[in-house]
């Protein structure tokens, strides 16, 4: 038995090793494949950056003391990127699309405001992105809410009382790379498994696998743990990029760790399956990014899918990545994203894993050469 | 366990379809331990698909196959350890070294790692590849890699090989390097299968031949025996002008097959008949010969007269 297990053991790890060996061998394609996830990385990241606050130009034609005020509360309204110009400047910018708005405090601002008399902010738009548009929309009633909040305490009797649920606010990015990395874990393992898994028939290699006494278990997982080490490659280049570039910082090491690898483990076997069935190197390519993406936006990358509709949240619920960034954004940042405990979204994740293992031996044990 | 006595391969009313498609019908030989066996069959005749069954890549429809006494349904593993296979596409890993790709082998054929290195050298060495060990397979010429395929089937130490087109691509000096290994195998005392088109390597190689067309056995004997089944001689006689003569010729006994293309004559005689002289007299009679050629049936004749069709339609 000893001696069978052993025999097993050796064709796993020559599996492996051989795999790795020929990725090493193929090197522009290894080398895009570590790259794409990170790559990913910095294009979600500009998307982030390139939806944030709205450019805006304000003219102060009043210098007061509420005028300064109300500009200090457009400020902290977190929707606004403001630069204050003169008006033929301001004129200028909207006119070239470089500001999305012109705010203009007018020169009797403060005189109006004190003899509490009504007085207009004159505002003009560049509607031209509905997004933008409401966001200036949004925020300047905002500003004005919160500047006579703080200028006439007692004029404004509701406030707000904040209870957080966690100790300290989470930006967008930093969410957001926690679910890149799961993008990142999956197009690294479906496209290194699915094309080396296609290149064996492809190349009808695989004939040598078949007719050897290995068991198709050892072949099977042999091969998972070859493009497992590969995609290992570019997991670590995105971990570094998020915590050293981007200063994601996790809160525990050993979950990240943890999850990662088995993460990793579920997209190996999803890509293996994927290689086995399809054969051909091509459409498997094509099929890893395109069920990247759409998995990786519907499963709640850019905010809690729990915030979504109900219909959305069973669809992600069935596939694993929307587990993956559940347990990898407690890692990262110790959010609860559901109600089903560390525990049993990892039971969860376990379970895919072993579901898709068995799936993919048995698809090798089914499969017989054409002719 | 194996035994001499027990037949190397053994097929038995052996069928496979693919739907409505029946690609092996009711097929069933034996091949005898120590023999060159060559199954012989037009493309798409049922050749691959045979050799996939009797290797357990696919499942016979019905019937059955034993491999060294091994049935191949419960006994598919001890089947894979006792054979060695090099296929048609010769399945190497191009992007790795000859070196790396033998290791391999050894590796999923659970060769002992005390005895892999010894016995990569010895087997590169035997296809003559010793200098070209850690040059990636990719760099290799057709006759290097069907060596290489050769070697690597050989490294378990197979009692049955099989070879799917040996020769197929090769350059004539690789070509008869290849059939010298293969003739080699038998003085070992291994079993060889071979797929083959060419029917001057079936002739050179084999100790019997299967022709198969549409999945049917249609002859199995010898080359020497299958080729007297068809015909005594062949006479090939160029005139200078038409031959006129075709009743006469036909009046002839023991004259099997005519053909007639303006001045190219070709007369197949029946075995066991001597009227080879009757023929090039009334040749002679007839019109002024410009060409005679006497000669044995060969198996492409055989070929064409038993399956309708030259061998690499």
């Amino acid at each position: 038995m000893f001696n069978e297990l052993g025999y097993q053991l050796r064709v796993v790890w020559a599996c492996a090793k051989k795999d790795f060996q020929a990725a090493l061998t193929d090197r522009l394609f290894t080398v895009l494949s570590l790259f794409v996830p990170v790559n990913l990385l910095i294009l979600m990241s500009l998307f982030v950056l390139a939806g944030s606050n709205a450019p805006t130009a304000v003219v102060m034609e009043d210098q007061g003391p509420y005028a300064q005020a109300f500009y200090q509360a457009m400020s902290q309204a977190h929707s606004f990127r403001l630069q204050i110009t003169s008006a033929a400047e301001a004129e200028h910018l909207i006119t070239a699309g470089q500001t999305v708005a012109v705010v203009t405090i007018p020169a009797d601002f403060d005189a109006k405001v004190q003899r509490n008399q009504p007085v207009q902010v004159g505002v003009k738009i560049n509607n031209l992105n509905t997004d933008f548009t409401n966001d200036i929309r949004r925020a300047i009633p905002l500003s004005i809410t919160s500047f006579y909040a703080k200028a006439f305490p007692n004029l404004v009797s509701v406030s707000v009382q904040e209870h957080d649920l966690y100790v300290h606010d989470t930006d967008y990015v930093p969410y957001l790379g926690v679910s890149i990395l799961v993008i990142a874990l999956m197009m690294g393992g479906l496209l290194q498994a699915g094309t080396a898994s296609a290149k064996e028939w492809e190349n009808q290699t695989i004939k040598e696998l078949l007719l050897s006494p290995a068991s198709r278990w050892a072949i099977t997982v042999g091969k998972m743990l070859g493009s497992f080490i590969v995609s290992l490659g570019s997991t670590i280049i995105v971990l570094l990029v998020l915590i050293v570039f981007v200063g994601v910082v996790p809160e525990n090491w050993g979950e990240v760790l943890g999850f990662t690898l088995l993460s990793l483990v579920i997209f190996n076997t999803v890509g293996t399956l994927l290689g086995t069935v399809i054969k051909t190197r091509q459409p498997v390519i094509a099929l890893s990014m395109g069920i990247s993406l759409p998995l990786f936006f519907l499963s709640g990358a850019f905010g809690p899918i729990s915030f979504s509709t109900p219909v959305l949240q069973t669809i992600a619920k069935i596939f694993p990545v929307y587990y993956q960034i559940v347990v990898l954004q407690h890692a990262f940042h110790g959010f609860a994203l559901n109600t089903y405990g560390l525990w049993g979204n990892t039971l969860i994740l376990v379970g895919y894993a072993l579901v898709l293992i068995v799936l993919m031996a048995a698809a090798l044990q089914r499969t017989t050469v054409s002719h | 366990m194996t035994n001499s006595n027990v037949a190397s391969i053994e097929m038995v009313h052996l069928v496979k379809r693919f739907g409505n498609f029946t690609a092996v019908d009711d097929l069933s030989l034996t091949v005898e331990p120590g023999e060159i066996f060559g199954l012989l069959g037009p493309n798409g005749s049922g050749k691959t698909t045979t050799v996939n069954m009797i290797s357990g890549l696919s499942a016979p429809t019905s019937g059955q196959v034993r491999v060294m006494g091994h049935d191949l349904r419960t006994q598919t593993r001890q089947v894979r350890q006792i054979l060695g296979s090099v296929p048609q596409e010769t399945a190497l890993y191009e992007e790795l070294s000859a070196w790396t790709n033998l290791d391999f082998h050894a590796d999923i054929f659970g060769i002992p790692s005390r005895e892999k290195k010894a016995r990569i050298e010895n087997m590169l060495n035997l296809v003559g590849l010793t200098d070209r060990k850690d040059s990636p397979v990719g760099t290799f010429s057709g006759g290097m890699k069907r060596r290489l395929a050769l070697a690597r089937a050989l490294l378990h130490d197979p009692q049955l090989v099989y070879l799917d087109e040996p020769t197929l691509g090769v350059d004539v000096q690789s070509r008869r390097a290849i059939w010298d290994y293969i003739l080699a195998l038998r003085q070992q005392g291994k079993t060889v299968l071979i797929t083959t088109n060419y029917l001057e390597e079936a002739q050179e190689l084999c100790s019997r031949i299967a022709i198969i067309d549409h999945g049917r056995l249609v002859a199995l004997d010898t080359p020497e025996e299958l080729k007297q089944q068809f015909g005594g001689s062949v006479v090939e006689i160029e005139t200078v002008e038409p031959f006129g003569m075709l009743a006469e010729l036909r009046a002839l006994p023991g004259i099997k097959d005519i053909q007639l293309e303006n001045r190219f004559l070709k007369v197949t005689t029946e075995s066991g008949t001597n009227v080879v002289p009757q023929v090039i007299n009334l040749a002679a009679q007839c019109c002024e010969i410009r060409d005679i050629n006497i000669r044995e049936p060969n198996l492409d004749e055989v070929f064409l007269h038993l399956t309708g069709t030259a061998l690499r339609d």
